[in-house]
């Protein structure tokens, strides 16, 4: 493995990381931990004690917990940053003439400069629904950016990866219907987390589980949609692996784990929904929707790539 | 390769226990100190009725110190101040108080104007008036907020009062991100008030 190809997966480990944290960042209600950016209260390392705070801070802002739990993320997020600077750094000097490799690398690269200024602007305004949803959906793009990069080095040095399995041609629209779908799925799903908070401000003492069944039509899109994900990718797992002569190991391997995935998204989606609101498991349903992007990203590459060998 | 399903599920799990952890002490994590208590103090609200510590007890307070005619921060303050009068709407527990510190321009008459003004159409928020020489000191006595120079050099503080008439906590009353904190911790102490 050359370090491109390390680094590219090294980012993309830490990137789902980072997702968790800032996940967690969201079900703790540590968004405001500090009031300011990219310092926090004034300081490179948070304040211990009330009375380190700059003058100019409303001191009931001040929580300890809450002020490491967001800090945590912004280093990270710093941490990750320099790792996929590295990973462009490499690129350059390992794939700079396989052009799929270098855009996909380099947008990852200038989204994460994006996604530095969004974790300023969500402070700045107080946590905008818009800029959290955002700030989430690029994330997600990076790692499949990162993922699709990967792969196609994979490819490169294991050209016969893919040379003996032979998957149906025409399931280029399923595929792009089913990543327009999931992240249109994930948008759906943070809207939900939103419009809890809505009205919650109107309603504060109702705790969340009530406050779900307010909410109306939302909840139903969410599911809806979920359905039809389910459908096409049971649909993409029977032409890829069921009817297929041949498939390779990696590929029935992705294809059975995001069916897989997508059956306890549905029961965690469930239980959320019907049962009670657990921060914990609203942690995990959004953290496994990232999984299956990025699988499907595996899935697709490995399909594209067959078609391409066996032409 | 079961080495690494046992890898990645023992991973996950750990993250979750983790994630688990953070979450509960991110819960816990709140505290509302209890500051002092408020002293006696006998003022008249816009209605021209009596209205003294008394009234603040079995109910959540907010309270700040404003005029009529402030020219500054008022409006601002006036403005979240009414957003949680609205919110709060169905929430008996819940009051709020504001004190004028220019009682020589708002008369009760006036104070009865601005509260119709911001929407006030129920007993949940009252604007009190006394002497200068009262509020003077219930401010900078009673609630510890320098009052040098009233009306100009009024505090931009909301104050936070429990059923039990304590002090529990201060806040920018200008500001977005902390009238979200003193939502939230109205919301939790009337909580533990029905509880």
């Amino acid at each position: 493995m050359n370090l491109f190809r390390f680094f590219a997966y090294l980012s993309t480990g830490m990137t789902y990381l980072l997702i968790f944290i800032g996940g967690l960042v969201r079900v703790s209600g540590a968004g405001m931990g500090c009031p300011d950016w990219p310092k926090c209260f004034g300081r490179w390392i948070p304040p211990t004690n009330v009375d380190q705070l700059p003058e100019y801070i409303d001191p009931s802002k001040f929580n300890i917990v809450l002020a490491w739990i967001e800090y945590s993320n912004r280093l990270f997020g710093a941490l990750v940053g320099v790792t996929i600077t590295l990973t462009m750094v490499f690129m350059f000097r390992d794939y700079r003439n396989e052009i799929r490799i270098r855009n996909a690398v380099i947008l990852a690269f200038l989204l994460t400069l994006v996604e530095g200024w969004l974790g300023a602007v969500l402070v700045k305004t107080v946590l905008n629904p818009v800029t959290i949803t955002l700030h989430l959906l690029f994330a997600l793009i990076i790692v499949m950016l990162l993922i699709y990069a990967s792969q196609e080095a994979y490819h490169l040095e294991n050209p016969n990866s893919e040379r003996k399995s032979s998957y149906p041609p025409h399931l280029g629209k399923a595929f792009a219907i089913l990543a327009g779908a999931l992240l249109l799925e994930v948008v759906l799903g943070t809207e939900i987390r939103g419009g809890l908070e809505m009205i919650r401000k109107e309603n504060p003492i109702i705790d969340s589980t009530f406050l779900l069944k307010m909410l109306g039509p939302f909840k139903y899109l969410h599911t809806i949609l979920g359905i039809i994900i389910t459908f096409i990718s049971g649909y993409l797992w029977f032409h890829l692996v069921k009817k297929s002569r041949f498939s390779s190991f990696l590929m029935i391997q992705t294809s059975s784990i995001i069916l897989l995935l997508i059956l306890v998204q549905i029961i965690s989606g469930e239980i959320l929904v019907f049962l009670k609101v657990i921060p914990l498991i609203q942690l995990f349903h959004l953290w496994i929707a990232s999984w299956i992007l990025g699988l499907v990203s595996i899935q697709y590459s490995l399909w594209k790539k067959s078609q391409v060998t066996n032409e | 390769m079961n080495r690494n399903i046992i890898f990645i599920v023992a991973s996950v799990f750990l993250l979750g226990l983790g994630a688990s952890w953070v979450i509960n002490k991110a819960g816990s994590s709140h505290h509302l100190p209890t500051i002092k208590l408020v002293p006696e103090f006998s003022f008249k609200n816009q209605d021209g009725d009596l209205f003294t510590e008394k009234r603040l007890l079995d109910k959540i307070t907010v309270l700040d110190f404003m005029f009529t005619n402030c020219p500054g921060p008022c409006p601002m303050m006036t403005h979240n101040m009414a957003g949680l009068y609205n919110d709060f709407a169905g929430v008996s527990e819940v009051q709020f108080v504001s004190v004028t510190v220019d009682p020589d321009n708002d008369s009760q008459k006036t104070l009865k104007e601005y509260a119709s003004l911001n929407g006030v159409n129920d007993q949940r928020w009252n604007f009190l008036f006394s002497g200068i020489d009262s509020i003077k000191r219930l401010k900078r006595d009673g609630f510890m907020l320098f009052a040098d120079d009233l009306p100009r050099g009024h505090a931009i503080k909301f104050v936070l009062i429990d059923s039990g008439g304590n002090i529990r906590q201060y806040y920018d009353g200008t500001d977005k991100a902390s009238m979200k904190i003193l939502r939230k911790d109205v919301t939790v102490l009337v909580k533990k008030m029905r509880s």
